[in-house]
């Protein structure tokens, strides 16, 4: 059974369970926000920056139909073969037809989460195709069948003993589990994927609209590699990953690079504006872009959530919030998980049944909001999540009998005083120290990891009668 | 299959109001950028956080500056390697005067990549098989001790990708306050080359239970020669 085919529940039960997962998550949360607090602190103000990064996202999502215009102007211009698709399905279309017709057997990857989103591999694999992700990270999780855990440390729930014992049956001998063994295989594996590859795919940082150009960053050189070695590349991007110049990308490349990893600058920083000039001595030869919507022209229009959209996709709010550094990315069961996948997940997904609970993975301390780098109000937007959810008629069944019980004693005084008294009887078995612990269900499911205040025995309003009374 | 037209007025339709014409203003950015007060500086804090990111770096005012330096780093390495491999040794066509003659008086010869076959693939494998690959930078930016590189005909992106070790050499001139000023030039360049490679230190990853690991994909050693007028 894999964690799709788990109930919300299950998966959080699970992930509750797994001790290693959960010191793991703190562990790799900590480290990031730690190096992000230094890098932040040595830039000089960082709300500056943040400031200006939220400025240049609002205007780019404001005038995304100009920029993407441009973008795609500049590229077609050059030769780049431009393809917009409007729903994943539409995406993995033109990838199989592309690769179809290059008749390409093996296909490389640098890290992408728009091909997790559109699940591109499986539909590759299904047409016989060999698709290798070539990040570490992602080769990783690949071999486990497993969705990221983490948008920036994809395979941050498995352990080294783990991962030796997923290379092993690739290596067909055994593998120490220390780290540099375990790198140094996937050097040497991947070397000859790389120089075999037909057909590169990678993700998109940033598109720079003004010369048509695409920002990758990588810190193992993969990217590089993709986007160097094979003859065909395809870049698949979100529509809202442009900058209108270089002017704005250096902001939003210190921003990244800072709120990601801590970094100054990522390993690699890689500016293509494809495709290769005809004299170039490398550098594929075919070049595509494709630009996915999904929902994501819904977003824009909808004044409540555009915001949604100004994400730069740094993994800031996961490795402060307390709902994600307890459970991993997994119990989400979204592709994107952290605050800015239960957020966006249910706008582009477009189906509360499945990705209801998503809104509710937070506890709306706003610590999200503070990390995010361009003050994407993260918290905020849950919050009008859980409205439109409830505005739609998909909350639970028994959530909705209990505010409409709510609604019936909350407008019936005399009515209302008098289930105060019975519940002030009724609650004396499950009474501590004024608090209530215990109960029966559905209570338990919330005393049963903290405690609710007592009934009092003096409603408030025979208080304050009594007090009006003496006056 | 979507016309560009029509993905663009649905955007437009759902901004509710008509695609614009006319470029937008673009936004004020007023946010504070590190500046040294001269080349040495730079070339100082360049060096410093090159160093901090795990490559090895000098600064050299002479060819017997960059003797010493070269052979304090390879030692009789290159020699072994030619052995091996006649091109174990892969750069750019054209590198600074002081590094050709540097590797001439050391007798280690440099196969220039754009040469080294007609064949794409074979160009390829040939950088996979070299111990080094030696480049020229376009820009160096010391705030986060990177080098930069644009593509041109007469280079070769896998020289600095596919052998285990990269040296650049970068003039001090050459080394600027920040990413800002990298990106303002790369602007003012008009279209911008297929590739522009930023470069700071080995190939690294952590995504192994967040343990350091140098040398994934990309070169394991990173060097930098800064030379000085």
């Amino acid at each position: 059974m894999t964690m799709y085919n788990l109930t919300t529940d299950q998966r959080v039960d699970e992930a509750l369970a797994n001790n290693f997962l959960r010191q793991a998550t703190r562990r790799a949360t900590d480290r990031l926000r730690n190096n992000k607090y230094k890098a932040a602190d040595e830039l000089g103000n960082w709300e500056e920056w943040r400031g200006a990064g939220e400025t240049i996202r609002k205007h780019v999502i404001a005038n995304l139909d100009y920029y993407l215009n441009q973008l795609i102007e500049q590229m077609e211009k050059r030769g780049v073969h431009v393809h917009l698709a409007k729903t994943p399905a539409d995406a993995v279309g033109i990838v199989r037809k592309i690769v179809h017709e290059q008749e390409a057997k093996n296909v490389l990857k640098s890290k992408s989460m728009i091909s997790e989103e559109i699940h591109l591999n499986h539909a590759l694999e299904k047409d016989g195709v060999a698709v290798v992700e070539t990040d570490l990270g992602e080769y990783i999780i690949q071999i486990a069948g497993e969705p990221p855990s983490h948008i920036i440390v994809p395979a941050m729930h498995k352990t080294r003993q783990q991962v030796a014992d997923l290379f092993e049956p690739i290596a067909g001998h055994a593998l120490s589990s220390d780290t540099p063994t375990l790198t140094r295989f996937v050097r040497l594996q991947m070397r000859e994927q790389f120089l075999r590859g037909d057909i590169g795919i990678t993700g998109c940082n940033f598109a720079v609209a003004e010369t048509g150009s695409i920002v990758m960053v990588t810190n193992e050189g993969n990217g590089r590699m993709v986007s160097t070695l094979p003859r065909v590349q395809i870049t698949l991007m979100g529509m809202e990953r442009i900058v209108p110049s270089f002017r704005e990308l250096d902001v939003l490349l210190n921003l990244l690079a800072r709120s990601a990893t801590g970094q100054r600058l990522s390993s690699y920083t890689t500016i293509l504006t494809p495709p290769k000039h005809s004299a170039d001595s490398d550098g594929p030869e075919e070049y595509h872009l494709v630009i996915l919507d999904h929902n994501r022209s819904e977003i824009l229009g909808d004044e409540l959530f555009r915001t949604a959209l100004n994400c730069i996709r740094c993994g800031a709010c996961f490795n402060v919030c307390p709902v994600y550094r307890q459970l991993g990315g997994h119990a989400y069961g979204s592709v994107y998980s952290g605050p800015i996948g239960s957020v966006i997940t249910p706008l582009l997904e477009k189906d509360w049944k499945k990705w209801g609970h998503l809104p509710y993975f937070s506890s709306l301390c706003g610590a999200c909001s503070e990390a995010c780098p361009v003050r994407i109000p993260l918290h905020d937007l849950l919050v009008k999540l859980r409205m439109r959810k409830t505005q739609s008629g998909h909350t639970p069944q028994v959530e909705q009998h209990i505010f409409k019980a709510y609604r019936y004693f909350f407008s019936r005084e005399k009515t209302l005083r008098r289930v105060l008294r019975i519940g002030a009887h009724l609650q004396r078995p499950f009474v501590r120290n004024h608090r209530i612990s215990g109960g029966p269900p559905p209570l338990s499911n919330w005393t049963k990891s903290r405690t609710l205040p007592m009934v009092a025995a003096k409603p408030f309003m025979q208080v304050w009668a009594d007090l009006k009374n003496k006056r | 299959m979507t016309t560009t037209k029509d993905f663009i007025n649905g955007l437009s339709s759902k901004l509710g109001r008509p695609t614009p014409t006319k470029a937008p203003t673009p936004v004020e950015i007023s946010v504070p950028q590190y500046r040294l007060s001269n080349t040495e500086e730079r070339v100082s804090i360049f060096l410093q956080n090159w160093h901090a990111l795990g490559g090895k770096g000098a600064i050299v005012r002479s060819e017997n500056d960059l003797l010493q330096s070269l052979q304090e780093w390879f030692r009789d390495q290159p020699i072994n390697w030619i052995k091996e491999n006649k091109l174990a040794l892969l750069a750019w066509d054209m590198l600074p005067t002081i590094a050709e003659s540097a590797f001439s008086s050391l007798n280690w010869p440099l196969t220039r990549y754009t040469q080294s076959s007609l064949n794409i693939r074979d160009r390829y494998s040939i950088a996979a098989q070299a111990e080094l690959g030696v480049t020229g930078s376009d820009w160096g930016i010391a705030l986060s001790g990177t080098i930069v590189m644009n593509s041109n005909p007469l280079r070769g992106r896998a020289i600095s990708l596919l052998p285990p070790r990269h040296l650049a050499f970068i003039e001090a001139a050459k080394i600027r306050n920040n990413l800002f000023e990298v990106l303002h030039e790369v602007s003012a360049l008009g279209t911008p080359p297929a590739a522009i490679e930023m470069i700071s230190g080995p190939s690294r990853t952590s995504d192994i239970e967040m343990d350091l690991s140098i040398g994934v994909h990309g070169p394991i050693e990173v060097y930098v020669v800064v030379i000085q007028d």
